[in-house]
């Protein structure tokens, strides 16, 4: 991709008005992350809590460029047929079928085995060609004429393997078949790798990537992204649940409240007309925010504190 | 630019960054394409393509601000900047002076006028160095101590008994001694400028040691830190001070990710196997030589499983602490552990590290096992909870200083562990020269390993837990 074709990516201050046009907030530090990542064509590796908008960005940054969107959601035994590309077994098997009749013609008039065989080298290997080639997510984003955005979604889920499979592709943009020799990719697409840190990725993946770490937002940033995505919630109960949503973060929990969740609380106190908070409204709705029982019981007892401290 | 960049590089290579050349071009591309104006952007950008982890992230951070924060050195006399002294010292010099209102042109003033006179004072007035302190150029001063400090290698420094000798390079460098001449000049001619001259030679000096400081910490700590995890790991475990314990942890946390880097990777490779061509073609004939199905060349994976006995009796519990935080850390690559733990009688403690932390396990391990040894009893009680299980893919690990205080040593017992387990290790804190002699069994315990080893530092424990990995897979 080339800075002339896609002015949006021209300077950070640019990119962070392009995001927030499509509703993503965003800090000046992610803002110069993708801003690096497309000058310098590397990958990112964006690592941080769930739910702070790891998969978001990438889809944002599709949406501001207008190119397609490739997906490859990684899992623990995913292997190349299903990340790179597969031959069309089907196809390859229907086709040797249909041309059997096709070879008696061929082969017509040639003496002995040894000239059929010479007869046959002629045709090449028709099977193993790019007709008969089924590409899958990372093959399909190197074929993308204008370039696209390639978001390999939680890759500390794969197996170590897969990783080495992707140091190819980050490094050179290209991937090997044997059968074909090398694709290079038409245009290099923008790569949003991202890992919820379940294990270590190995230094090799690494070193090829921008590493990007999303912390939780502040809470000034967390409050423009309520009022983007919720713009009728208003001024100070915006305020109040953010800092309620904040001091929750510093509890011991199974599972601390992202972003996401202060959107939908967000949602739903506007849908039950609240204009404040209150002990036993927070109580009522705090299974939106909570997604534990442990965590909710663990909490009840210090809900007035912490409603009492956000109205503050 | 670029060398500074380099330089900084270093500084965070000695504070335990990982950065590959490749890495540093990245910086470089990362540097020029954001520019140097905006710090705080730049910071961001050079620290998404240097540091890897968060945890990499917040030493790169406080690595940067000490290294490009330095700011420009404050050489102005002025009593705003630094009240109390400043103020407090010209008082008690002349109580009139006080009352005026700015005492560095005063000082100034006094000492051009002193020049006027001396020819020589007015030749240090006009050099270089001296006309930058005048009118506190700090671009100038902070410039020619970078270069001074450059010019001394000061990036070399690594003790703090080296400051004082870089702080008198850096200020010959700069060309204190003509100051100093003239000190010495105007002390001898009681020449009412002295003080005056005396307070921009001071003024000098204390920036001058500041910025040896700030360079000291920023060098050499990371170095000291190497140094010192280097000292630690070649101590015998039991004589390392109690101060130092969690230094050790974090080592052995650090050998152990190393271990399991290396060893990960290899175990897992082979689960699917080759494509069985034969088989796959036999069975295609049923399908009109059509090869429908496709068979694989499976590899049959052992389940290798590992067996620890640890002596935690007094004298050997230091070890065994550290065998078993070892072992432990490396859950991930290892086949599945049972741990035992003996001193007067055996028990097995597997659960206690499925239940708990490895450090209260451990803990928890030495106040329930602890006391007088005896091997005897312990192999028998070993041999009751877990003979049956080995087999040819067994492999244990004792780890024990073989003093049995004159009891039977069983030595039966630990022949039929030795003819069923794929292999036995012994681990011995002891030198090898202390085997054998007074009540040690050591000798006779021999007979019935396949690899015995000395093992009383970190390097010999990961040396043996290496070797402990390429042989159980």
């Amino acid at each position: 991709m080339h800075t002339q074709d896609f002015p949006q990516l021209a300077s950070v201050e640019k990119i962070q008005e392009g995001f927030e046009s499509f509703g993503y907030i965003c800090s000046d530090k992610i803002a110069t992350a993708v801003f690096l990542a497309f000058q310098l064509r590397k990958p990112i590796l964006v690592e941080g809590p769930p739910g702070v908008g790891k998969t978001e960005l990438a889809k944002t940054t599709a949406q501001l460029l207008e190119t397609p969107l490739i997906r490859l959601q990684c899992y623990e035994g995913l292997d190349e047929a299903k990340a790179l590309y597969e031959w069309k077994y089907g196809k390859q098997l229907l086709y040797t079928q249909v041309l059997k009749e096709k070879l008696g013609d061929l082969l017509q008039g040639a003496q002995g085995l040894a000239e059929s065989v010479e007869r046959l080298h002629q045709f090449g290997d028709i099977f193993y060609s790019e007709e008969f080639l089924e590409p899958r997510p990372l093959l399909k984003a190197m074929q993308q004429e204008r370039g696209a955005i390639l978001l390999i979604d939680e890759v500390d889920k794969s197996d170590y393997e897969f990783e080495s499979l992707l140091l190819e592709i980050l490094s050179d943009y290209q991937i090997s078949i044997p059968e074909i020799g090398t694709v290079k990719a038409r245009t290099s697409p923008m790569v949003f790798l991202t890992s919820n840190n379940t294990r270590d990725i190995s230094d090799a993946l690494k070193r090829r990537c921008l590493h990007l770490y999303i912390p939780f937002p502040t809470v000034e940033l967390e409050e423009r992204i309520v009022r983007s995505r919720v713009p009728d919630v208003e001024e100070h109960l915006r305020h109040q649940l953010v800092e309620f949503v904040h001091s929750l973060r510093q509890l011991d929990l199974k599972k601390i409240p992202a972003i996401s969740e202060t959107i939908d609380w967000a949602r739903s106190l506007l849908l039950l007309h609240a204009d404040q908070l209150e002990e036993e409204l927070v109580r009522a709705t705090l299974n939106v925010l909570l997604k534990f029982e442990d965590d909710i019981e663990s909490t009840d007892g210090e809900l007035g504190k912490l409603v009492r401290e956000a109205r503050e | 630019m670029p060398a500074n960049l380099v330089n900084f590089i270093q500084v965070l290579r000695s504070h335990d960054v990982r950065v590959s050349p490749a890495e540093t071009l990245d910086a470089m591309h990362v540097a020029t394409t954001l520019g140097y104006r905006d710090r705080v952007r730049l910071r961001d950008g050079l620290g998404m393509a240097l540091a890897k982890t968060p945890a990499e992230e917040t030493v790169f951070n406080r690595c940067f601000d000490s290294y490009f924060n330095r700011g420009l050195a404050d050489f102005s006399l002025d009593p705003e900047d630094n009240p109390g002294e400043e103020q407090a010292e010209a008082g008690e010099q002349e109580p009139g002076d006080a009352a005026e209102a700015d005492p560095s042109t005063s000082d100034a003033a006094a000492l051009e006028a002193a020049a006027l006179n001396n020819p020589e004072l007015a030749a240090v007035m006009n050099s270089d160095l001296m006309q930058a302190l005048l009118n506190n150029d700090r671009n100038v001063l902070t410039m020619a101590m970078t270069q001074a400090g450059e010019g001394a290698g000061l990036q070399q420094i690594q003790m703090f008994t080296q400051k004082g000798q870089y702080t008198r390079k850096m200020l010959d460098a700069m060309g204190e001694q003509q100051l100093r001449g003239a000190i010495i000049e105007l002390e001898r001619a009681a020449d009412p400028a002295l003080a005056s001259l005396q307070r921009y030679r001071d003024l000098l000096r204390e920036q001058v040691r500041d910025f040896v400081d700030r360079e000291y910490l920023l060098h050499a700590e990371g170095r000291n830190q190497q140094f010192m995890e280097d000292v630690l790991s070649k101590t015998r475990l039991s004589n390392i001070e109690h101060s130092y314990l969690h230094r050790v942890h974090e080592l052995v946390r650090k050998m152990a990710r190393k271990l399991a880097a290396r060893h990960a990777r290899k175990r897992r490779q082979y689960r699917r196997g080759h494509l069985d061509m034969p088989r796959t073609m036999r069975r295609g004939i049923a399908n009109d030589g059509v090869m429908f199905n496709t068979y694989w060349r499976q590899v049959k994976r052992e389940k290798p499983q590992l067996l620890a006995i640890c002596d935690v009796s007094g004298s050997v519990a230091a070890y065994a602490k550290f065998l078993l935080l070892f072992l432990y850390s490396l859950q991930d690559v290892l086949p599945k552990v049972r741990s035992f733990a003996f001193s007067g009688q055996l028990g097995e403690v597997s659960d206690l590290f499925d239940e708990h932390p490895v450090e209260k396990a451990i803990e928890i391990v030495n106040w329930k096992y602890g006391g007088a040894t005896d091997y005897g009893k312990s192999l028998e009680d070993f041999a009751r909870l877990a003979l049956d299980d080995i087999n040819n893919n067994t492999t244990v690990l004792i780890l024990g200083d073989a003093r049995n205080n004159n009891g039977d040593p069983r030595i039966d017992i630990m022949r039929s562990v030795y003819q069923r387990a794929k292999q036995v290790i012994w681990l011995n804190p002891e030198s090898r020269r202390a085997w054998g002699t007074g009540d040690s069994e050591m000798f006779r315990y021999l007979s019935a390993c396949h690899f015995s080893a000395e093992c009383n530092n970190l390097k010999q424990l990961e040396r043996v837990v290496d070797q402990l990995l390429k042989s159980t897979r």
